[in-house]
């Protein structure tokens, strides 16, 4: 069965990770996407996490420099659906493929740029890079508990990055829902800053300025918001308790042999357990150093208090290899010719009735560029002739690179 | 509204933050979002995000557990082109509203579920809290904390994945359904939210010694880009010298009156770049922050303050691109809220009201569905809305 946006023709001129893990995922979903790679190579090609956001598409690396390369490019988009990409402001222009350029030879086309800072403003001339936006969004702050007298703390999720992708996918596939209504295309744009800004969206100020209430802070030692949901240190191994129902406090204090914190009414409420960390906090902490996550995870299992071991998955591994997650289609394996037999996450998310995604490894440089060509109007003669002139490349059999690595 | 989503009803059973925020999302992009909540309300209007992730929607009561109370849902179902609900798995299906029995009714309607872990998962049946998910999925050792062991996480990593799933599944399935008529389940969970992060640092290559193959690095602690972290004067806090594709006129060590590094040195020798850290450090400190962002910005040197998620609300971008909006809140009045993250063209995202009181569209919404006044009242005596 296809994906859901089978029939979807993207073009994908990003770089980086923030440009192109959105094409990923319209990939993912079914779409067709051709990456539109500089010559020399993606600028995260070498020295970062590429295989992260690449999978699935065809790569036709271009000269962006040369008006032949730039034709190409317009050509192509007289085709597709969607044009994609993360340039910095004014960048898509020099290169002949801004929203005008683009809509001159294809008008109902969803043209979707994401940048750094937005696109308005005194920085919005400027490109960036995720931990900037875990900076000023506050998620730095929070994360290493400023508050506290902490350092703040970088989340190596890559959170801004992805999340710009994802409020990119809702702009694009708004639109081409609204195409497919109207015959209407559009401009969209997203950034950095607007995705990374729902990791916060909860934070919000009254009419005074102030901060609006009922937001709980980390402690210190990173454990969580309050003595009924934090992590506890146990004999073995670290468990995350979630008492957030009285019964369930009253429960937990009494597994671990403290019923009379669980009888304890200025307790009974998340606030009140919130208020009494400096109190309750060490004497539960104690408790909970009597027996590891395991035995602790059973008690509290039986006693009916949401609580689950935090696992250390080795960096994936266990999840990779796990055999519930590999059944349900939760990863996705695939073969590289050079990196050998590949394993990422696969369905994030699954449809009844499209088919679940299709998944292949990240192209090499170039490695699409004939068939893509050819396919789409241009003689094997013609394709010969652009490569000769460097305005297209070809990987080589046996040496995809254009240079030695 | 006249956003993409025009036209387009949502039914939002959800509750906790992933379908909430996910049909937030929808909303603000058009869609006329029906809040169903029980008697009492969601419990979840308690929670801090509540002014905002159940903004742009009205509201009606429904107990779906009488008879009159579900008719009056399946009335609404046939009115709906989407329905989202967060349940655990098996609530839908008791109240006789799973899945297939509601596609075999409305074979249009996309049903959205996102539920803590995908169906069929060995710990389907587990709770399902975010800070559960985050323990469970690995993504608490996954950072770790400024002690050995994980850290919980402030940021609710596996709902903030989730939802952009939610929205983008039942976006795709729209578009599906222009081309087969038919809607779809649509299911995501939490579990796959934080996947979904996990793009930078967990994959397996056979081959470590390809190019390309690189996975980021998990370096103690916390990350990649810690390093890049300096405390200024007055226990403020800045990222600096970070790459932005600018290039710079001068090196962050002569505004901060250092010497420059040697630049081979520094490549080769671990002691004499400590040192050459050290001293950075040792300059930051004694300065201004604001005065030092003015200059690296000018200079073209890559930083940013830390904020508090508070003090973000001053920093200029985001008023410059329109990302606050001020909404009326029923219960805490005016607010500065974030707005939708997507801007389109032409067919703009927008706020569509504050959230909704509990039950504050009951009437109006059944009396289009056309219950008559006498109708609503013995709904209303029986608890029903």
């Amino acid at each position: 069965m296809p994906g859901p946006l089978e029939g979807v023709l993207v073009l994908d001129l990003g770089q980086f990770l923030a440009g192109p893990y959105a094409p990923m995922i319209l990939s993912d979903l079914g779409a067709e996407v051709i990456k539109i790679e500089p010559t020399r190579g993606d600028s995260m090609r070498y020295g970062a996490p590429f295989i992260g956001c690449q999978r699935g598409k065809q790569d036709l690396a271009l000269d962006l420099k040369r008006p032949e390369a730039q034709e190409i490019v317009l050509k192509l988009a007289e085709r597709a659906d969607v044009l994609h990409h993360n340039m910095t402001k004014g960048t898509a222009t020099r290169l002949g493929v801004d929203y005008h350029q683009v809509t001159a030879r294809n008008p109902e086309i969803v043209y979707c740029n994401t940048y750094a800072y937005g696109y308005d403003g005194p920085m919005s001339i400027s490109g960036g890079i995720d931990p900037l936006y875990q900076a000023v969004l506050g998620l730095e702050y929070e994360a290493g508990a400023v508050d506290q007298g902490n350092p703040p703390m970088y989340l190596r999720f890559g959170m801004a990055d992805t999340a710009n992708a994802f409020a990119s996918v809702l702009g694009v596939l708004s639109a081409l829902y609204h195409r497919k209504v109207t015959g209407q295309g559009q401009d969209v744009w997203t950034s950095l800053l607007n995705g990374g800004a729902m990791f916060v969206s909860e934070v919000a100020l009254l009419a005074d300025g102030s901060p609006a209430p009922r937001r709980p802070s980390m402690d210190k030692e990173l454990t969580g918001l309050s003595p009924c949901y934090r992590l506890y240190r146990t004999q073995e191994g670290w468990i995350q308790v979630a008492a957030t129902t009285q019964a369930q406090w009253a429960a937990l204090c009494a597994t671990v042999g403290r019923p009379e914190l669980g009888a304890d009414t200025a307790l009974a409420t998340f606030d009140g357990r919130v208020a009494a960390r400096a109190t309750v906090d060490p004497v539960l902490e104690m408790a909970f150093e009597a027996r590891t996550a395991q035995v602790w995870q059973a008690l509290l299992d039986g006693a009916g208090v949401p609580a689950e071991i935090a696992v250390d998955t080795r960096g994936g591994e266990t999840v990779l290899h796990d055999a519930d997650n590999r059944a349900l289609g939760l990863t996705a394996s695939y073969d590289h010719p050079m990196m050998g037999h590949m394993t990422q996450f696969g369905n994030l998310i699954d449809f009844s009735d499209s088919g679940p995604g299709t998944y292949g490894p990240p192209p090499l440089l170039g490695e699409h560029s004939r068939s893509v060509l050819t396919r789409f109007g241009w003689s094997e003669g013609e394709v010969d002739d652009l490569i000769e002139r460097g305005i297209v490349y070809q990987a080589a059999e046996g040496t995809p690179y254009p240079w030695p690595i | 509204m006249s956003g993409p989503l025009a036209g387009v009803r949502i039914l939002d059973l959800s509750w906790g933050v992933a379908g909430p925020l996910g049909v937030l999302m929808l909303a603000e992009q058009g869609a006329d979002v029906i809040k169903v909540e029980p008697p009492g309300g969601d419990p979840f209007r308690d929670a801090p995000g509540s002014p905002v992730w159940h903004r742009s929607r009205r509201s009606v009561v429904l107990d779906l557990k009488q008879e009159e109370g579900k008719e009056a849902f399946l009335k609404l179902c046939a009115t709906a082109d989407v329905l989202v609900e967060a349940f655990s798995p098996g609530t839908m299906a008791a109240l006789g509203l799973s899945y297939d029995e509601l596609a075999a009714k409305f074979p249009r309607l996309i049903y959205a579920s996102v539920p803590a872990y995908p169906e069929g998962h060995r710990n389907a049946s587990r709770p399902g809290w975010d800070a559960l998910v985050q323990a469970r999925s690995g993504a608490q050792y996954e950072q770790p904390a400024w002690r050995p062991g994980p850290a919980h996480l402030h940021m609710q990593i596996p709902s903030m994945g989730a939802c952009f799933l939610l929205a983008s599944g039942v976006l795709a399935a729209l578009h599906a359904r222009e081309n087969t008529g038919r809607g779809q389940h649509v299911a995501t969970s939490l579990y796959q939210g934080v996947l979904a992060y996990t793009t930078m640092i967990w994959q397996d290559v056979e081959n470590l010694n390809a190019p390309d193959s690189l996975v980021m690095a998990k370096t103690y602690p916390p990350g990649v880009h810690q390093v890049s972290i300096y405390e200024c004067a007055n226990g403020e806090w800045m990222h600096a010298g970070v790459t932005v594709g600018r290039e710079a006129t001068c090196t962050m060590e002569s505004i901060l009156g250092i010497e420059d590094p040697d630049p081979a040195r520094i490549m080769t020798d671990l002691a004499y770049r400590a040192e050459h850290g050290q001293r950075l450090r040792a300059a930051f400190i004694t300065r201004d922050r604001a005065d030092l962002v003015e200059q690296f910005f000018e200079a073209g040197i890559g930083c940013d303050p830390i904020l508090s998620p508070t003090q973000a609300f001053d920093y200029p971008q985001l008023r410059s691109n329109n990302m606050i909006v001020e909404v009326d809140d029923p219960e805490f009045g005016l607010m500065s809220q974030y707005g939708p993250p997507a801007v389109l063209s032409r067919t703009p995202s927008e706020v569509a009201g504050p959230r909704p009181v509990t039950g504050q569209h009951s009437r109006s919404i059944l009396a289009e569905l056309g219950y008559d006044d006498a109708a609503l009242d013995r709904l209303a005596a029986s608890g029903v809305i």
